[in-house]
């Protein structure tokens, strides 16, 4: 008589294994393990409640369609992540086509308000609380635009390479280190900026 | 500066250029008080981001969250759904197609038909207590109508008188 397997105990390789061969229980424990990472995400990408939640949820359902094409080369977080990084770059896509006058893109091309910021000393992260911090780098980065949030979120966090990036946004590798720049600059205005505040 | 230099101080602190490059920036950056302070804020970002992203935990439960995504395969794996009246539907595309046949089968019979039209037709059509037969001779160029009356037959089973026409009871015309 077999039993089933204990899943919560059972090591991810192990849980991958079953689920690749449709093992739904399995396959459960895995989303239960990961929901959040890949939630947060989808929603330091696109910064709507809702669009994270239901890109999400597309990312898991087609992680389970191609679940036969996980080799293991990376871990299976890692794996997901780049599905749902993908579905939101696909979204993100379909929202500026929408746009008919791209403010961002204006800001872009001429380096929009970055270009005109002096820079920022001393450090406006300094001597802050881990839990602080993060809560104003979250901040912060709600204000940029999606195109400098993206190349940030995939190159601080994702920490992927210039032409990895490039090849994800499909834009050039000049525009990847463009918008990381200028990106850099906001966020280190951004974060003197609610230095300030905190002080005032 | 230059955006291409200022890009270029942010590649050598990223690790995306050749040690020969960045020993270059390296020593422009020590001795340049601008790119110096350009590359502390950029350091200063970069370090700051690194293990610091806010983890936002998903607003639902892990039940509810797994029976939305359970759901959504269950519903991809269906086979395309059929409605119980498709056999009605597929009767509709049959006839349709049978009626394009006919029409086709039709048109075909009549082109050949004429093509190898005899010098002369009959027709004959009977009516309630009528008879009309059409002759026409391609030859002649004639045609020739003939009406016949059977209602005096009614209940003989008799024609009134045969088909062969007289002056009587027929009509010639010339096309």
């Amino acid at each position: 008589m077999s039993t089933d397997p204990d899943y919560p105990a059972s090591a991810e390789a192990e849980l991958v294994r079953l689920a690749q061969k449709g093992d739904m229980a399995a396959f459960e424990e895995l989303v239960a393990r990961h929901r959040d990472k890949i939630y947060a995400r989808a929603f330091s990408m696109m910064r709507n409640e809702d669009e994270a939640l239901d890109l999400s949820q597309d990312a898991w359902v087609k992680g389970w369609r191609r679940l036969e094409q996980f080799q293991g080369d990376s871990s299976f977080v890692t794996w997901m992540t780049r599905i749902v990084i993908n579905l939101c770059l696909d979204q993100l896509r379909k929202q500026k086509r929408q746009r008919t006058d791209s403010i961002d893109a204006f800001e872009e091309d001429g380096g929009g308000i970055e270009r005109q910021m002096p820079v920022v000393t001393p450090n406006p992260t300094e001597g802050l609380e881990r839990t602080e911090l993060r809560q104003r780098i979250d901040r912060a980065l709600a204000q940029l635009s999606h195109e400098h949030r993206t190349v940030l979120v995939l190159h601080e966090f994702e920490e992927l390479e210039y032409k990895e990036i490039a090849r994800r946004m499909k834009c050039s590798i000049g525009t990847v280190m463009s918008r990381l720049f200028y990106a850099r600059r906001r966020m280190a205005s951004l974060l003197a900026g609610l230095k300030r505040e905190n002080l005032e | 500066m230059k955006h291409e230099l200022e890009v270029r101080i942010q590649a050598w602190l990223d690790g995306e250029v050749s040690d020969r490059e960045g020993a270059r920036i390296a020593e422009w950056v020590a001795r340049d008080a601008e790119a110096g302070a350009l590359a502390a804020e950029l350091r200063t970002v970069r370090k700051a981001m690194a293990d610091n992203e806010l983890i936002v935990p998903l607003p639902e439960t892990r039940q509810f969250h797994w029976s939305k995504i359970e759901r959504q395969i269950q519903r991809e794996a269906l086979p395309p759904h059929r409605s119980p009246f498709s056999w009605l539907a597929g009767w509709r595309r049959f006839r349709i197609a049978l009626a394009g046949v006919t029409v086709l089968t039709c048109v075909l019979t009549l082109t050949v038909r004429q093509m190898h039209r005899p010098t002369f037709d009959e027709i004959s059509a009977t009516g309630e207590g009528m008879e009309a037969v059409t002759f026409h001779d391609q030859s002649a160029e004639m045609t020739v109508v003939w009406l016949q009356d059977n209602s005096q037959t009614s209940g003989t089973g008799q024609p009134a008188k045969t088909s062969v026409p007289d002056e009587s009871n027929s009509d010639i015309e010339l096309e």
